[in-house]
């Protein structure tokens, strides 16, 4: 009986096809680890947040008079309401928390080279999405943090050149964070949820298009690769039983540990609270935000923090394949950004005085500074690493890369590739 | 190793941050919080007859405190003016309140979670009164509090009374405490059953994960 409407879905919709192609044959290294289950994570996070947040909306109530007290209304009134929106605060965290180690995975193991650009540039677009959403649904509680947050950080487009000041009004709807605001808020912090899950899905059309990458960043041959389902689909489960021991620890033990206290004080416009701090994700762009001592300036600079990574492809000017493992200045470099990264985000969370501004501007030069020295690092490590030749095991990887070539379909499509394909083979042919 | 490196580092980062903020807070007396019916019991009294002559506890109904053990009776000896089911407001008029401190004094309903260390601050804050040179009462966590000193902190003359007003504040933070998130008992109940469940459910999914992969090993 299954069998019979299996087929007779077959006829009209691809779906064995499908099944196919993107889980029971599509082929997944087998030498991925359990960083490369971060992505599954960060869309079973979606999946969380997009189902809390509806039932969170069905009780708010986006009205500057109502706000806050429709937030304790959930939490006291409404049936397990607490766990609704603990899921939906603690999921917050969880999703930059996930998209974070899913990003540094990608710089570490070189996964955003040839020829993943796409896919990395996707990925980057998602992380602003998520950025703006996070920030939008921040207001909503209507806490004095809540408040405080969104004035300032709607101010920072004041520095848009002359019309500076009607961008403000425009996107706050009112000459101060008020309920227009509010209002516009909830409606895109509901829309945008929709808009990532349709960049997730182009994000996954570019994956299984160029096929993940691997902890050696070189292309596996064909046999090393094995399929999605059964492997991964075990490893990602249970990969994701060890998150949600984490996350429910955080959910029904320690849920205010993620919400700042100011945030369960209501919005008063007219208390300033002494210090403003983002939540946690936001900390390391404020702040380069606030080392920069010109506004105009700090804006651009938070800004590039984010679209510089765009530029990655190419700032990485090395001729080895792979990524941090067989790249020793590279994976110097990465890990001195990753310390750095953690002290900007130190020091996003300190009022900005004495040493403390110094720190933020050594940290956001050591930031950029390290962007800028890629091409040359990289360089300079490719010279070296032809000179002394390469670890044995990359020699390998990259020749059994170049056999992969041979046979892949849409690897080197370029005209020039078409030439470095037949010295390839002509390579190969002399070598046997 | 590397892969926890990572992990721990983004950890790490939100743990420091966060902790970079609660050192603001200053001197608190570190109170451990008495989770026990009678001690918010006790605290509900005070409360009631003392807070509320200012202060509101708005997202709390009377009927509530059925949940901290309370039977009608012993809620009907706090009403004054009040139905069992009305939220607890104070009666002191908001004009009134409003001419004598220069604002409406905050809710209390989410104290213990407003502040950073709330249970400790509100411990620390209503022992912290003491009389200036000027004879009038201030307070070492708030210089220049318009709040009086409710429990009468700096005119207690003995050991023995400031312990016993001591104890009335750490019952007014155990009852500030339970009404900051009232369902923080179901909430941990609940949870001790998901973590055991979670632990056990992903012990049986690594040893299925080393089953399918030990076909390719």
């Amino acid at each position: 009986m299954l069998k019979k409407v299996f087929s007779w879905v077959d006829e009209r919709f691809p779906l064995d096809e499908m099944i196919k192609h993107e889980l029971t044959e599509y082929p997944v290294p087998r030498n991925l680890n359990y960083m490369w289950s971060f992505g599954f994570l960060a869309m079973f996070v979606l999946v969380v947040q997009l189902l809390s947040g509806i039932f969170l909306a069905m009780h708010y109530k986006a009205d500057v008079n109502m706000a806050f007290d429709s937030i304790q209304h959930i939490m006291r009134d409404v049936n397990y309401g607490w766990l609704i929106r603990y899921l939906h605060s603690t999921g917050a965290s969880a999703f930059f928390a996930v998209i974070f180690i899913h990003i540094g995975r990608t710089l570490y193991y070189g996964s955003y080279r040839r020829p993943r650009e796409l896919l990395w540039w996707t990925g980057l677009v998602l992380l602003l999405l998520l950025m703006a959403t996070a920030f939008m649904g921040y207001l909503l509680p209507w806490g004095q943090m809540s408040f405080w947050g969104a004035q300032v950080i709607t101010a920072l487009f004041g520095v848009t050149p002359f019309i500076g000041e009607e961008v403000v009004i425009w996107l706050r709807g009112d000459f101060v964070v008020g309920d227009a605001t509010l209002t516009r808020f909830f409606a895109l912090h509901y829309l945008f949820p929709f808009i990532i899950t349709v960049a997730v899905a182009i994000h996954l059309v570019a994956l299984h298009w160029v096929k993940s990458s691997n902890p050696s960043g070189i292309t596996l041959h064909a046999k090393d690769n094995i399929p999605f389902h059964p492997y991964f689909t075990i490893k990602d489960l249970f990969g994701l039983g060890v998150f949600l021991i984490i996350f429910f620890g955080f959910v029904f033990f320690s849920p205010e540990f993620w919400i700042m206290p100011e945030n369960n004080v209501p919005a008063d416009p007219m208390v300033t609270p002494p210090h403003i701090v983002p939540e946690w994700y936001f900390l390391p762009f404020y702040a380069i935000l606030r080392s920069i001592p010109d506004p105009m300036g700090g804006v651009v600079a938070m800004a590039m923090s984010i679209l510089i990574f765009l530029a990655m492809p190419w700032l990485d000017r090395s001729n080895v394949p792979g990524g941090a493992k067989f790249r020793p200045g590279y994976r110097v470099m990465i890990y001195v950004w990753f310390l750095d990264l953690m002290l900007l985000g130190y020091v996003g969370a300190q009022a900005p005085e004495g040493i403390f501004i110094l720190l933020g501007r050594i940290a956001t030069f050591i930031y950029f500074g390290l962007f800028l020295l890629l091409p040359f690092i990289s360089r300079r490590e490719e010279r070296r690493s032809r000179e002394e030749g390469l670890p044995r095991e990359a020699e390998r990887l990259i020749r059994e890369e170049q056999e992969e070539l041979l046979r892949s379909e849409h690897y080197l499509r370029r005209e020039n590739d078409e030439k470095e394909l037949r010295d390839i083979r002509k390579r190969l042919e002399d070598e046997s | 190793m590397r892969k926890l490196l990572v992990l721990l580092s983004a950890v790490a980062m939100s743990v420091v941050a966060q902790g970079a903020m609660a050192s603001a807070a200053g001197a608190l007396k570190m109170v451990e919080i008495d989770n026990s019916e009678q001690a918010r019991q006790r605290g509900v009294e005070i409360v009631v007859s003392t807070c509320m002559m200012c202060h509101s506890l708005k997202y709390i109904k009377f009927s509530d405190l059925t949940e901290i053990g309370m039977t009608k009776e012993q809620i009907n000896n706090l009403l004054e003016d009040q139905d069992i089911n009305d939220r607890m407001m104070s009666l002191t008029p908001v004009e009134v309140r409003k001419e004598s401190y220069g604002k409406v004094p905050p809710d209390l309903s989410v104290m213990a979670i407003a502040r950073k260390k709330g249970p400790q601050h509100i411990y620390t804050l209503l022992t912290d009164y003491y009389y200036n040179e000027e004879e009038e009462t201030d307070n070492h966590l708030f210089p220049g509090i318009k709040m009086p000193d409710a429990l009468a902190y700096a005119d207690a003359e003995s050991d023995e009374e400031r312990a016993e007003i001591e104890a009335q504040a750490h019952d007014v933070a155990s009852f500030l405490v339970w009404a900051a998130d009232p369902s923080a008992e179901s909430r941990r109940t609940i949870g001790t059953y998901v973590i055991i469940y979670l632990i056990i459910l992903t012990a049986l999914l690594y040893l299925l994960k080393r089953r399918i992969w030990g076909k390719i090993h």
